[in-house]
């Protein structure tokens, strides 16, 4: 073998070892991404703390489609709209629990609820919860269902509720139900009922 | 055998230098996705059923075109994929079922068991199938669709002797007057520019007897004919400002000179008879006033980026959606009831961009199609909105302008879900916050498919859309004499 073909097979072990390494890279690169993700959507806050109260939850099923109120009992803050937000991490935690009948996308969380004066409630979601939530019109609808009824059941002042995502408005929750709007509490009262 | 030292670390090396090249090509293949949709161009296909754009993407160099966005509209189309093989099965009006078996990377494939090919390997991205564009006319002709005329000039696929080959007659006087005859009834957009017309032909499949003509006129010098991105123009030159107009119910266009400008005062005053030229200017025939028609605009909901509900990772909402609509169409047009389709091809409408066409069109209902893969069965879907505004009459509010149309829509949906029923399809009728059925100043419906029972994949099934599809034609026939007609 000459000097000449060991000096390219050389050049070739190099060229074929840096590829290699390069494939490696970016698998590894693609696996700490899905894990970071995966842990940042799991970042739920804490539980809010007060007395033990018992609250109403609308809770959704998808394979039926039907709306179903259950009693639970949680920690209850005394300020008006930390209850609405107690109430719907509440929901939430149900939603995000394996097995769920109306799963929500993982890591999904209200990071705030306005009460205003007039009636109305404005929920600002996590971007999470638009971003993973389950696309489908009937989905969409028994989530924004299972919200107001829920707040409304909870605090019969709330009379119309918007959802908010990140702070700012979005067109839709993911891909069909309407998110520029207020929910009228009493509208969708009617349409709880028909899914009951 | 041993291997001196040397000749161990050749073998190594080229055993490495191999996995490299296989990583290296590797991403090569995953690069050839993203360059598909860079710059994807369409052709138009004319067919006595329809008239479509398929996107053309780029493959390398090679221009590809997707299966299911070929055949779809041309018939009833079913794939499978097993690993790197698609198998289909086409059948479309008056032809019998085709079968049809291809492999990724392979350059031919069979057809009703006859070798095929395909001038360049097919290509499997994403669950659907592609095939080099210049494969096209062979293919379909294979599949029992023919005559196909491939015109690649202008990327017009025209299907079935649909072609529309017009005829110009010079009539020389003062002025002279062009007469463009067409067989079918044809409507092009007209542009005029000082001393030329052009005729631009979207969806009539317009093809010229001479691509360029000239006359030996004072007025009219030539026309001209070109083709391209999957349209025809007609260019007419002149010495003076032409234009257009219409006869005999679209099937005559009159070129002539545009009338001069409007006479000063000082020119009004002077007791003149009327130039001659004037009573020789072509009187087009009187068009009668739009007559009221019953419209259904169905809207295959989603498209383009926004592929909607990933039904499964290879079947996204967009296609599935697509496809029933398509059935809809055919179902509703077998009834005798106008239908088309707000979507043809896979592309971005925005939601906004939909209901201002869906209005302008003045349809008698409107139907939008979404898939899920939550749940099961079929649910229709009315308006949803707040009682207050229910107020029918004037102006409507742009947000809530369907509330006026509840009772109607409710009628049609009733309608659709007692078809459902009687065809033992799972279903229930909602009321759902959805735009642009919101926005729609006319009776509206939603309906959403879930798969019909535990596989997901059967949502795609030519079975199971077309019971909905017939539900749904069922069940806007039913109504349909409750639903006004509207001037367009």
């Amino acid at each position: 073998m000459t000097r000449r073909i060991v000096l390219m097979l050389t050049l070739l072990l190099v060229v074929a070892a840096a590829l290699g390494l390069y494939a490696w890279y970016l698998h590894r690169k693609v696996t700490g991404d899905e894990e970071r993700l995966r842990q940042e959507q799991q970042q739920v806050a804490s539980p809010a703390s007060g007395p033990q109260a018992t609250v109403t939850l609308y809770l959704a099923s998808d394979a039926n489609a039907t709306l179903s109120k259950k009693a639970i009992s949680i920690p209850l803050p005394a300020e008006r709209s930390e209850q609405a937000r107690a109430i719907l991490r509440a929901l939430f935690g149900t939603y995000l629990h394996s097995g769920s009948p109306h799963p929500i996308g993982a890591g999904a969380d209200v990071r705030d609820v306005y009460l205003l004066s007039d009636g109305s409630a404005v929920v600002d979601t996590n971007e999470a919860f638009a971003e993973a939530h389950p696309s489908g019109v009937l989905a969409e609808e028994l989530t924004i269902t299972s919200i107001v009824a829920t707040l409304n059941a909870n605090d019969p002042k709330i009379t119309r509720v918007k959802i908010i995502v990140n702070g700012a408005e979005r067109e839709t929750l993911a891909g069909h139900a309407d998110l520029r709007r207020f929910y009228g509490a009493s509208n969708v009262a009617q349409l709880a009922k028909e899914l009951q | 055998m041993a291997l001196s030292r040397p000749g161990r670390i050749a073998v190594a090396s080229m055993l490495l230098a191999f996995a490299g090249f296989l990583t290296f090509r590797s991403t090569q293949q995953a690069s050839l996705v993203f360059a598909q949709g860079s710059s994807p161009g369409l052709i138009a296909v004319f067919s006595p059923q329809s008239v479509y754009t398929v996107p053309v993407l780029q493959v390398g160099a090679q221009p590809y075109v997707g299966l299911m966005d070929l055949l779809e509209p041309l018939g009833s189309i079913e794939t499978r994929i097993n690993g790197k093989k698609l198998k289909l099965h086409f059948s479309s009006a008056g032809t019998r079922q085709q079968e049809g078996d291809f492999q990724e990377g392979k350059d031919n494939g069979k057809i009703g068991g006859d070798k095929f090919k395909l001038g360049a390997n097919f290509v499997l991205q994403n669950g659907r199938g592609y095939v080099p564009l210049s494969s096209v006319p062979e293919l379909l002709s294979r599949l029992g669709v023919k005559p196909v005329e491939y015109r690649p000039t202008s990327q017009r696929l025209l299907i079935g002797n649909v072609s529309e080959r017009y005829t110009a007659e010079l009539k020389k006087g003062t002025p002279s007057r062009l007469l463009l005859g067409f067989p079918a009834p044809v409507n092009p957009t007209i542009a005029t520019e000082p001393g030329r017309v052009r005729l631009t032909f979207k969806r009539d499949p317009v093809v010229a007897p001479t691509d360029r003509v000239k006359y030996d006129d004072p007025l009219i010098t030539g026309t001209t004919f070109s083709e391209h991105n999957g349209i025809a123009e007609l260019e007419i030159t002149g010495t003076a400002p032409l234009m257009a107009n219409f006869a005999d119910g679209g099937r005559t266009i009159i070129v002539t000179a545009a009338p001069g400008p409007p006479p000063t005062q000082a020119v009004q005053q002077l007791p003149v008879p009327a130039p001659q030229a004037a009573t020789a200017l072509p009187q087009p025939a009187p068009q009668p006033p739009p007559r009221p028609r019953f419209l259904v605009v169905i809207d295959p909901a989603h498209g383009g980026d926004d592929i909607g509900a990933a039904i499964t990772p290879q079947l996204p909402e967009k296609d599935v959606v697509l496809a029933l609509a398509r059935r809809v169409q055919h179902e509703l047009q077998a009834k005798g009831v106008a239908a088309s389709l707000l979507r043809t091809g896979d592309y971005a409408i925005s939601l906004d961009q939909r209901a201002i066409s869906i209005n302008a069109a003045r349809p008698a209902l409107y139907i939008v199609l979404h898939a899920a893969n939550t749940g099961n069965g079929v649910h229709v879907f009315t308006e949803m909105l707040p009682p207050e505004n229910t107020a029918a009459g004037g102006l409507l509010p742009w947000d809530t302008a369907q509330a006026a149309f509840s009772d109607l829509s409710g009628s049609v949906a009733g309608s659709i879900a007692a078809e459902l029923e009687s065809r033992k399809l799972p279903n229930a009728t909602l009321p759902a916050p959805l735009r642009p059925m919101n926005n729609v100043a006319a009776p509206a419906v939603a309906v959403e498919i879930a798969p019909p029972s535990g596989d997901i994949a059967d949502i795609a099934s030519a079975n199971y859309q077309t019971a909905v599809a017939q539900s749904i034609a069922a069940g806007v026939a039913a109504v349909r004499s409750k639903l006004p007609e509207v001037t367009p």
